[in-house]
């Protein structure tokens, strides 16, 4: 045989052939189960003129491969205390084909201030991005996802309990580890017949797991209040007497460094004086009686409030009003 | 090209072990011409030395390298002119690199054909670029004549996408 003439191309007429194969177009490769399905036609011409001819099909079945990645969804530690705290992970398919993920955590975390107990892993049924008790379905044991598709990944909350006796600014790990159920180990190990189609899986490049590290890190905040009176008397002086004015200064800090919600610094006017309209400061600022305006609100009947709204740790806000003693 | 050589070699060495290749309708046919496909397999041996040689495919995942073989054999006692053989590429896959650059391919669909390196493809912004490996339709070999009783080889390796 002339090896050379094998690799030797020229250039000549040649006939269309016939092909067609349907395989999805994917980032991570053919999708497990494609058949690669190849055929040749060769023609030429003898004595009896031109001819056609085809080679059989030959045909390969792409396997499965096993692969997995896990992310953390948080921007950073979450701010804990005692009590639950809600961690999101992301669990992607990086494989061919269809599989299934056995999910595990671990709380206990080399290097961690504390350990929290976990309570559930719950899948984002709703794909909404944010854990829904009673409508994100809570994985029982074994913590198996559904299968995803190639490609396609899969929120997954974990909820753990924060200890009690925690200290502001500790923090703590956990991992979230998904396991392909078909198996996992050495990238190329092989599961055979178990992939799509009863073709072989294969362990890819990820080992078939993945895991992720979340992160909480304790904010306890405190709110401190201190209430002051000033009197000054018609006078010049500083006598409590009828007509005299009283400016009382609550002085409202927020210490940690977590932070607060919804902080509203509220007092009632004593019996026997009188509200002085529009007397409201916050922070040296005049506020008005009126509400919805601004952040205070004032009145006789119903006293003064503040909405200080969410207030960071190691702020400090001065709120003062005044009243007429009777 | 010396490895191309090499493999040809392995897979002749194959061919014959196997045998007779089956006659079916093809009998008609004075040229006879068989398909196969083989998995490259690399390993390392002890001092570090790579070797590939072709087996009958294992494990087919996305980035295996696979070579298709065709096989023809003139069987008649005439001579078979201008003799072209045309493969079209399976979609999930795209030629391997080191496919010989003097291939005829087409990256069209078979409309126009030449050298990897002489053949453009249009993108959809209507920018043409080089044609790559990937772009790749269909492969091509013509041999002026085969002899009566003559019998060969065309192969062309292949990536799964």
């Amino acid at each position: 045989m002339d090896t050379h003439k094998l690799i030797k191309p020229l250039f000549a007429s040649s006939v269309a052939a016939i092909f067609t194969i349907s395989v999805p177009a994917l980032a991570e490769g053919v999708s497990a189960g494609t058949l690669i399905e190849n055929t040749a036609t060769a023609t030429y011409e003898d004595g009896e003129g031109p001819q056609t001819v085809d080679s059989n099909t030959v045909v390969v079945r792409v396997d499965e491969l096993l692969d997995v990645t896990v992310t953390s969804l948080d921007g950073g530690p979450i701010g804990a205390d005692p009590g639950e705290a809600v961690l999101t992970f992301e669990v992607t398919n990086q494989g061919n084909g269809p599989e299934a993920y056995e999910l595990s955590v671990n709380p206990a975390i080399a290097g961690n201030d504390f350990d929290t107990i976990v309570v559930n892993i719950a899948v984002d049924t709703n794909g909404n991005g944010t854990y829904d008790p009673g409508v994100d379905e809570i994985l029982t044991a074994p913590e198996a996802t559904q299968v995803l598709e190639a490609d396609e990944a899969l929120t997954v909350f974990v909820i753990v309990t924060v200890p009690d006796g925690v200290v502001d600014g500790q923090a703590s790990d956990i991992e979230l580890t998904a396991e392909a159920v078909t198996g996992i180990g050495v990238p190329g190990t092989v599961f055979a017949g178990q992939g799509v189609d009863g073709g072989d899986a294969i362990v890819g490049p990820t080992g078939a797991d993945g895991s992720a590290i979340g992160s909480l890190l304790v904010g306890i905040t405190s709110v401190d209040l201190t209430k002051s009176v000033s009197v000054v008397d018609p006078f010049g002086g500083t006598s409590a007497v009828p007509g005299s004015i009283a400016t009382f200064t609550i002085i409202a800090t927020v210490g940690g460094s977590g932070s607060v919600d919804d902080l509203i610094v509220a007092d009632a006017i004593p019996e026997g004086t009188a509200y002085a309209d529009e007397s409201i400061t916050l922070d040296g600022a005049d506020l008005t009686d009126a509400s919805g305006d601004d952040a205070g609100e004032g009145s006789d009947a119903t006293g003064i409030s503040v909405d200080l709204g969410t207030v960071a740790g190691g702020t400090v806000h001065t709120v003062t009003f005044d009243v007429t003693i009777d | 090209m010396n490895n191309l050589k090499k493999i040809v070699a392995a897979l002749l060495a194959i061919g014959c072990a196997a045998g007779p290749l089956a006659v079916n309708a093809q009998e008609l046919n004075a040229v006879e011409v068989s398909g196969d496909v083989k998995a490259v397999q690399t390993s390392v041996d002890e001092s570090g030395n790579e070797t590939t040689q072709l087996v009958d495919p294992g494990v087919i995942i996305p980035g295996g390298r696979l070579v298709f073989g065709t096989d023809y054999t003139n069987n008649s006692d005439e001579s078979a002119e201008n003799f072209v053989v045309t493969n079209p590429l399976p979609s999930a896959v795209r030629l391997a690199p080191n496919a010989d650059p003097d291939l005829i391919v087409s990256v069209d669909g078979g409309e126009t054909w030449g050298t990897l390196a002489a053949l453009s493809v249009t993108t959809e912004d209507g920018i043409a670029r080089s044609a790559t490996h990937g772009d790749v339709t269909h492969v091509r070999w013509t041999l002026a004549s085969i002899a009566p009783g003559e019998s060969g080889r065309l192969e062309y390796p292949a990536i799964i996408r």
